[in-house]
């Protein structure tokens, strides 16, 4: 017995006019500054019914930390929400999640956000999700990163119950992303469709949208990039970020996440780059074991970006976005590197990305690959 | 070949765990004891009880009995039917998917457990290693 988990997903342009017939009237909207100087709350506030009742969180940082959370959680239980919706990246996204759980349960620790705890969340509110970025793909998970105080870890927080109720796919709030943000988070959209496809949990439903995800990211964000008024292209990445979200979400991801997200929390790295510069690896190390998958992907890219294995054709596309490749590419010192090299070990290890990688490895692997981008 | 559960069988799983430098090295910060909980079931007619005390990527002592009065309060719990604990030594149930499917029940601090999701993969990988009669 499994079961597989989405959100109600709405999609395609003019997605937002769905906000006309919402049937709440008090709403949390929790999002950034970045998101408002964009015009993009501006977008979803025109959709609102004329008498709803706005509460703006607008200071969600990159990388939202526990305290900031919790410092939120008087605010929220004092508006009395029926609806909180997290628009921006997945770090806005991820904190209305964790947000959503502390006005509900306003009694238990963020770590019991676990897929073991029975949390029994919607007696108050409901949760709708809009990204504005194609590639946390968190708007169709039911996980939400956030990090310990002093970002020495970024805590995976999941639960089955932090899915949204909604997820909006329009593609306007992504039409104006710079180009460096789409390239990144798209490989970390990549890396969610591959990774998702060799996990020791993958399912025929995960396979399926992993399938399509990578079709739609790899045939589509070049033109994308180039010509991002492309609204075709930039739709189908952001479709296809979703659907790579639906895929892991419903399988797991593997070492190229632990190793990212632990990369990324010691050396302040934006997530797409910090687990793109390992995909490639932890493909070819779990060559024997998910060779059908990956062949399977493989074929999935452009004719234009496809090498004879994926790892190659991986590697390819990573090259052809001038992405990073080394630590030297992002201006890491060796000694600073090296000093911190157990602890990325050990933190990349207690990953659950690491447990459902489909070969096993422990400490010794794990460096192998910190050694790799070196 | 061990007949689970049994004395025998938690002795020859307390040795293969100590035996297991995979294990000692990803559980080597873990404090904590665990008692794993058979429940009666089609080819069990008692509740069995192993009471594992775990320190630093070590089993330092174990304990097998029917009763459980003859076990400590540990700090978790991991329960299941016969049947199922039959899957899982067979490698047939992920230990996290058989709780997420109701098939297991565990105690304590889940933020603590899950951070040593590897150390507990290899405990029931040991598990398999047994040579095990049901």
């Amino acid at each position: 017995m499994w079961f597989f988990r989405s959100p109600s997903i709405v999609y395609g342009e003019d997605s937002i006019s769905f906000f006309n017939e919402l049937p709440q009237r008090r709403l949390v909207i929790v999002t950034d500054g970045n998101i408002i100087r964009a015009g993009l709350l501006q977008k979803i506030k025109n959709e609102l019914p004329s008498d709803s009742e706005i509460l703006i969180i607008d200071d969600v940082p990159i990388e939202p930390t526990i305290s900031y959370v919790l410092s939120l959680k008087g605010r929220i239980i004092d508006f009395n929400p029926d609806l909180i919706i997290g628009l921006g990246g997945g770090s806005c996204m991820d904190c209305a999640k964790v947000v959503f759980v502390t006005y509900e349960r306003p009694d238990i620790d963020l770590h019991d956000i676990t897929p073991l705890v029975n949390l029994d969340l919607r007696k108050k509110a409901r949760l709708i999700l809009i990204p504005t970025t194609s590639g946390t793909g968190s708007e169709c998970s039911w996980a939400a990163v956030i990090s310990d105080d002093d970002h020495g870890r970024k805590n995976e927080f999941a639960s089955p119950e932090i899915i949204a109720d909604f997820a909006i796919i329009d593609p306007a709030m992504v039409s104006s992303l710079p180009e460096p943000v789409r390239k990144s988070t798209a490989v970390d959209a990549l890396a969610h469709a591959i990774e998702a496809r060799s996990s020791t949990w993958k399912n025929s439903y995960s396979d399926i949208f992993s399938d399509k995800a990578v079709e739609l990211i790899s045939g589509n964000l070049f033109d994308a990039i180039s010509h991002p008024e492309n609204m075709e292209a930039v739709s189908n990445v952001h479709m296809g970020a979703s659907m790579a979200g639906l895929a892991f979400s419903n399988s797991q991801i593997t070492l190229a996440h632990s190793l990212g997200h632990s990369l990324g929390a010691h050396f302040k790295i934006p997530h797409g780059i910090s687990v793109g510069i390992f995909l490639p690896h932890v493909i070819r190390f779990n060559y024997a074991e998910s060779k059908g998958e990956y062949v399977a992907l493989n074929k999935k890219f452009p004719p234009n970006l496809r090498k004879r294995y994926l790892y190659l054709t991986v590697e390819n596309f990573l090259k052809v976005l001038s992405m990073p490749v080394k630590i030297s590419d992002l201006n890491i010192k060796k000694d600073e590197y090296e000093k911190k090299m157990d602890s990325m070990v050990s933190v990349a290890l207690e990953s659950t990305g690491t447990v459902l990688n489909p070969r096993d490895a422990g400490r010794a692997e794990l460096e192998m690959f910190l050694r790799e981008i070196e | 070949m061990y007949k689970f559960p049994s004395e025998e069988w938690a002795k020859a799983y307390y040795e293969k765990l100590n035996a297991n430098s995979d294990y000692r090295d990803s559980a080597r910060d873990w404090e904590g004891d665990i008692t794993l909980v058979i429940n009666a079931d089609q080819g069990l007619e008692r509740d069995a009880y192993l009471y594992l005390d775990l320190y630093h990527g070590t089993c330092r002592r174990y304990i097998f009995t029917t009763d459980p009065e003859h076990i400590p309060k540990s700090e978790f719990t991991y329960s299941g039917k016969f049947g199922n604990w039959k899957k899982l030594i067979n490698s047939e149930v992920d230990p996290i998917k058989g709780i997420l499917t109701g098939k297991f029940k565990m105690k304590g601090s889940m933020s603590k457990i899950m951070r040593y999701t590897k150390a507990a993969k290899l405990m029931v990988n040991t598990a398999s290693l047994v040579p095990s009669v049901f």
